[in-house]
């Protein structure tokens, strides 16, 4: 057990065994990190590492915390920091990434906006918007386990596959979602929420953004050690705190 | 707001209003610890956090403050993916919550409202 321990320490991995964190999570984690550098629908690896960057660059921004301070996110013009390693993506885009990350609470879609008519497709943006939040929960996680973050994943070489899923609907969101029956799971709550609908345009980013999320949480017999009342405590104050409508 | 479906189960009148304001802990087991870990982390408080994880491991426990914390970072990313994407609230949602996100406050993170108020 010792060995296997350090051997995965060893490897580079993203977890020490040290920690309680059940096997599920730490192998989710460690798929999708290694997804994010492979390339995706519409990005290509190194494209989707880049986003990660300027994801974790956002965190210590100037003109971020400038914004953030602001009365309104739009009143401060000015750069974001750059990342230390090249970037060929859409400023448009890179301006996204530093408000998804750094004040989402105060996302128009003004912003989706600007992605779009700087040449990005609906497609593309929603693929930003799964890389960018399942490297999210993984820096959120390291952060909140006094971890150091890991390092950004490795980018593979390789074509985008132009996947998307041309059945997408409009539900009155910002990108059109997956078509989906809206039976319920229980009063109030229908058995595919508009949630795991939203980048149903892109079925990749789905699969890797709920890979990243699914082993966290459930909205009934939550797998873990804190009752499901405890669990929603902390979403809910999670959702007040990101100033979160849905 | 899931918190009620849990205290509907469980026989239990949780505080929804304790979600937004700034403190209390809504009538949740630990929930004092709760919001303090979820708060620090958050709001990337993490000196305060390392601390806070500390005394939860005695008093709340390692695993169950682990798994908090879990939550609390998978919630992090998916409110998010709401943000970014706008998608609106399910149409039985809307109906079963209109009280509760009147009387909570929630009703000002709209996207209506939020583009009202920070758009130029």
């Amino acid at each position: 057990m010792v060995q296997m321990a350090s051997m995965r320490f060893t490897l580079g991995l993203m977890y020490t065994p040290e920690l309680p964190l059940r096997t599920n999570l730490t192998e989710a984690h460690e798929a999708s990190w290694q997804a994010i550098g492979e390339p995706g629908a519409f990005w290509t690896g190194p494209e989707r590492v880049q986003m990660v960057a300027h994801a974790r660059a956002a965190t210590n921004c100037k003109l971020c915390e400038q914004r953030k301070a602001a009365l309104s996110p739009f009143a401060v013009p000015g750069e974001h920091d750059e990342i230390s390693r090249e970037s060929e993506l859409p400023p448009a885009l890179i301006d996204a990434i530093h408000r998804i990350r750094s004040d989402p609470g105060r996302l128009t879609r003004s912003v989706f906006a600007q992605v779009i008519a700087a040449g990005v497709s609906e497609a593309a943006y929603v693929e930003m918007v799964s890389v960018i939040n399942s490297s999210v929960i993984i820096d959120t996680l390291h952060r909140s386990l006094g971890l150091s973050l890991p390092e950004l994943p490795e980018a593979r070489e390789g074509e985008v596959s132009g996947d998307y899923n041309t059945e997408a609907v409009d539900r009155g969101a910002w990108v059109p979602v997956l078509d989906a029956d809206q039976d319920l799971f229980e009063p109030g709550m229908p058995r595919v929420p508009n949630i795991l609908r939203s980048m149903g345009l892109v079925p990749s980013a789905v699969q890797l953004f709920f890979q990243t999320f699914r082993p966290h949480y459930a909205l009934a017999n939550i797998p873990l050690s804190i009752s499901q009342a405890q669990a929603e405590f902390v979403a809910a104050r999670v959702s007040a705190l990101n100033e979160c409508f849905y | 707001m899931r918190l009620r479906g849990s205290g509907e189960q469980e026989g239990r009148d949780y505080d929804l209003g304790a979600v937004t304001s700034d403190s209390g802990d809504a009538g949740v087991d630990q929930g004092a610890t709760l919001r303090a870990l979820t708060e620090a982390a958050i709001r990337s408080e993490w000196d305060l956090l390392d601390s806070l994880r500390g005394d939860a491991f005695t008093t709340l426990g390692e695993q169950q403050t682990v798994d908090a914390l879990t939550v609390a970072a998978a919630f992090n990313g998916i409110t998010r993916v709401a943000d970014s994407t706008g998608i609106p609230l399910d149409d039985a949602m809307a109906e079963a919550t209109t009280s509760i996100r009147a009387a909570t406050g929630i009703d000002q993170y709209s996207y209506a409202e939020k583009s009202a108020r920070y758009d130029l």
